[in-house]
């Protein structure tokens, strides 16, 4: 056995004194060539564990149980000096984020050739060649060329691939690889992983792969270890979990995964709504708001938008946005997909206000072009939810003041109402009534994104845009405010447009759909025709680039 | 010692000394500055005399070493001056003054330079190269030497000095507040202010004011004692404040002339005071700078 993690128990030390067991009794084997994977959501442990087979843990932490076998050799009480001897040389190590990865000020030739003279015995022109050699391996096209560049001359895709070049360079046994796909885009994610897969079964190095994509789970593992809070809940063989999971939590967590394939009404998670008074008069005060308008009619159109951000000094300008046009109907939610780098996010600036399109652009609500002078009303009939949630709400004022400010500023609520109405509204978003008081930090992703979803509903606006609302969130967390979103648009007829990265995601949300790419519209449709027979060859390869599973018989 | 373990203790805490726990000398400078702060505000109760009151004064009280046995029989406990100034008494005035010039000059200069700096985050384009390059002029100059040149023009005076040191304090403010106030405008919850329909001031005051402001009052002790100091260079070189409102700068000067014939109290006294008062507030400063910053916390 290469790895045996034996009743593995770690403490992290608080800042009051106290500890706290961040992982508990945690066993695990692998054998040489095989993948494990270790899944759960944020906060589960799962890094640590990988940390800990490194010696990375930080000084706050300590292994307060167990054993981590190395070939027999228990690493758990080893001292820095020891680690030092087996890293990178016997282990290996993949981050999620292959540009902080790698060293920013040296060339991607002088880091591969570093680690290969400190791990090996080539030297010189032995050393370059088996760094060509570890490039092409990697599937690095032009690997020569490669050496002389730096990390940000590259993309995120490239940058990870050098990564695991460096990684096997020493022909370890192990490599930890943590979230290894997360900050690509799902094309890239693909081949990359399929990298990642055969340089291990070429080179017989074991893998553990901590993810919290299940998808990138059914790819790659042989086995799966399902982590909740620091404990193993369910482990298996990935099939046996994907498909006939034993315990609630890991059932929990398969029906909280959308699919491409088919469309539910809402996701098998808990929603605890409770329907208060409170809860009540806060729906009502957002129905008042809402014109009785006739669902079907175009509600926002947008014609030859184009954006072109200029270069620096007179340089080539990048045209981010190339004469897009579409029209939103009222009460449907529309779909924007498409890589990082599309322009999806961009389009959302531009209706906004955030960025000045290119002149000839038109962008009408309800018939009346938007212009920059009426700010103010347009607030009124369109908001935002945005992606990361740990950036949306203002860190110094409470969640009640966070989500009243704006609205008593523009003189929607008197200010002796306020605070009744953020409490009212903190529970049409599922949150306790109590949460009005507390400050942001005081909150999880999931809650901050309820509050930033009541900030957005208390302008009581027609139209609101989500920027990826769900991306930088656990999966049953996006679950739950899916639903939410659902239930909003259900009761209050908004209009929303979507946009993500996710197809599934997509498919679970959107009536009609824009595929992006480069700045153009490359295929528009019904979500469910553009996601089951595109037309366009880029839909189809974004399709088939989808991680996905046999679900049928997860979700019977 | 047993203050020391109640402090460390798992009990409540007042919030405000947190970062001192564990850290004896930053406790050490945070009573200082206490009794220095309350030396100086209560100076006309506690002093022996008042020292620039001329009726007061008796020339046969001269160049009296440190406790001696004055003409009308009271103790000098720190000695007295050329004019028969009780020295402790002078010190205890001249507190006053150097405190007072140091944190009005650092609170108007921290005003101007956080509103300036927020300004140019705001407003981006020409007002913020106007604005940035009066920064990157100010600075180019060492403070004192700027300080110099502006009480050469505006004469002598406890608010021209004020004036003059505020100065040289608005530009780094104005920088730090910038430099933070940039990073938070690319933040979302700037852009949904925007989208709800804010105006400027209010974002500028209620959103961007209190998420870029940590550094600055983090810095403002050590800004508070680098104002004393230049304050007490300008007077000792005859340029700060006026020989009626003597700071400890002019008292250091005031016994320079007799250093050398061993008379060394007249200067040595405020001299220490001074090192005593900067150095209390430097360790606290230092402490509370550490504490903002984790990566700087100490391990373990």
């Amino acid at each position: 056995m290469l790895l045996t993690i034996d009743r593995l128990s770690i403490a992290y030390e608080l800042a009051d004194g106290r500890e706290l067991e961040a992982i508990k009794d945690f066993s695990l084997t692998l054998e040489r060539g095989r993948i494990a994977g270790i899944v759960g959501q944020s906060g589960a442990g799962k890094s640590t564990i990988g940390k800990a087979v490194l010696g990375l843990l930080g000084e706050n932490a300590r292994i307060s149980g167990g054993r981590i076998l190395l070939e027999g050799e228990d690493i758990a009480g080893f001292s820095e000096r020891q680690f030092g001897a087996i890293r990178g040389k016997r282990v290996g190590y993949i981050y999620q984020n292959p540009m902080t990865a790698l060293n920013p000020v040296l060339s991607i030739g002088e880091q591969l050739i570093e680690t290969i003279e400190t791990h090996t015995d080539k030297r010189g022109t032995a050393a370059r060649s088996y760094a060509v050699e570890l490039l092409t391996g990697a599937e690095v096209s032009h690997p020569e060329e490669r050496l002389t560049k730096y990390p940000h001359q590259l993309s995120g895709g490239l940058c990870q691939r050098i990564v695991f070049a460096i990684a096997i360079a020493a022909q370890p046994d192990l490599i930890i690889a943590d979230e290894p796909t997360t900050a690509l885009d799902v094309t890239v994610q693909k081949a990359v992983l399929g990298t990642l897969k055969r340089l291990a079964a070429q080179e017989n190095i074991a893998i553990v792969l901590i993810t919290h994509d299940m998808g990138v789970v059914s790819q790659m593992c042989d086995e799966v270890y399902v982590l909740l809070r620091g404990q193993l809940v369910e482990r298996g063989p990935t099939m046996q979990i994907i498909t006939a999971p034993q315990e609630r939590y890991t059932q929990e967590l398969m029906a909280a995964i959308p699919s491409v394939e088919q469309r539910r009404a809402r996701f098998d998670v808990l929603d605890a709504f409770e329907e208060t008074p409170g809860r009540q008069r806060g729906i009502d005060y957002l129905r008042a708001g809402t014109v009785a308008l006739a669902h079907g009619d175009t509600m926002l159109a947008i014609s030859n938008l184009s954006k072109t951000f200029t270069g620096e000094k007179g340089g080539a300008g990048f045209k981010a946005l190339d004469s897009v046009g579409f029209a939103v109907r009222r009460g449907e939610t529309f779909g924007i997909v498409g890589e990082s780098g599309s322009g999806k996010s961009t389009i959302g600036r531009a209706i906004l206000g955030l960025v000045h399109p290119d002149p000839g652009a038109i962008i009408a609500l309800d018939g009346h072009p938007i212009g920059q002078e009426n700010r103010q009303a347009l607030s009124r009939k369109l908001q935002c939810i945005f992606q990361d949630p740990y950036a949306s709400l203002n860190p110094r004022m409470d969640a009640g003041t966070n989500i009243t400010y704006g609205i008593r500023a523009a003189g929607l609520v008197p200010r002796k109402h306020a605070q009744r109405l953020a409490e009212d509204l903190l529970e049409v978003v599922g949150l306790p009534r109590a949460a009005a008081t507390k400050m942001p930090h005081a909150f999880s992703g999931g809650e901050r994104q309820r509050i930033g979803i009541a900030r957005a509903l208390a302008y009581r606006p027609g139209l609101i845009f989500c920027d990826e609302p769900t991306s930088a969130l656990d999966v049953t967390v996006q679950a739950e405010i899916l639903n939410l979103m659902k239930e909003l648009q259900d009761s209050l007829g908004l209009t929303l447009v979507f946009v993500s990265h996710d197809l599934a995601v997509v498919r679970q949300m959107c009536d009609s759909v824009i595929v992006m790419r480069a700045g153009r519209i490359v295929e528009e449709g019904p979500a469910e025709q553009v996601l089951t027979e595109p037309a366009d060859p880029y839909t189809r390869q974004l399709l088939s680039a989808m991680p996905r599973f046999l679900r049928s018989a997860a979700a019977s | 010692m047993s203050a020391i373990k109640r402090l460390s203790g798992p009990s409540r805490i007042d919030p405000f000394l947190v970062p001192f726990r564990h850290y004896p000398a930053a406790i050490a400078g945070l009573v200082g500055i206490c009794v220095f702060t309350l030396a100086a505000i209560l100076a006309p109760l506690i002093a022996p005399q008042n020292p620039f009151d001329q009726g007061q004064l008796d020339i046969m009280n001269g160049l009296l070493p440190p406790m001696s046995e004055m003409m009308d029989g009271s103790v000098s406990l720190l000695g007295t001056d050329a004019v028969g100034r009780d020295i402790l008494s002078a010190v205890l005035y001249g507190m006053r003054t150097s405190l007072l010039v140091a944190i009005v000059a650092v609170s108007i200069g921290m005003v101007v330079g956080v509103v300036l700096g927020l300004v140019a985050v705001m407003r981006g384009g020409w007002v913020d190269a106007v604005i940035m390059r009066a920064v990157d002029l100010t600075v180019s100059f060492p403070g004192v030497l700027l300080a110099l040149m502006l009480l050469a023009v505006f004469g002598s005076g406890v608010d021209k000095v004020i004036l003059a040191l505020a100065i040289g304090i608005w530009a780094q403010n104005a920088r730090m507040v910038r430099a933070v106030g940039l990073s938070e405008m690319k933040k979302d919850y700037i852009a949904a202010a925007r989208i709800g329909g804010l105006g400027d001031l209010r974002i500028m005051f209620h959103f961007l004011l209190p998420n870029a402001i940590s550094p600055v009052l983090v810095l403002m002790p050590m800004a508070i004692s680098g104002a004393i100091v230049a304050e007490a260079t300008l007077s000792f070189l005859g340029v700060g404040v006026p020989i009626t409102e003597p700071s400890l700068g002019l008292l250091i000067s005031n016994g320079n002339d007799y250093l050398l014939s061993g008379r060394w109290w007249i200067s040595v006294v405020p001299g220490l005071v001074l090192v005593l008062m900067v150095l209390s507030i430097n360790v606290v400063a230092d402490r509370l700078r550490d504490h903002a910053n984790p990566y700087l916390q100490a391990r373990g």
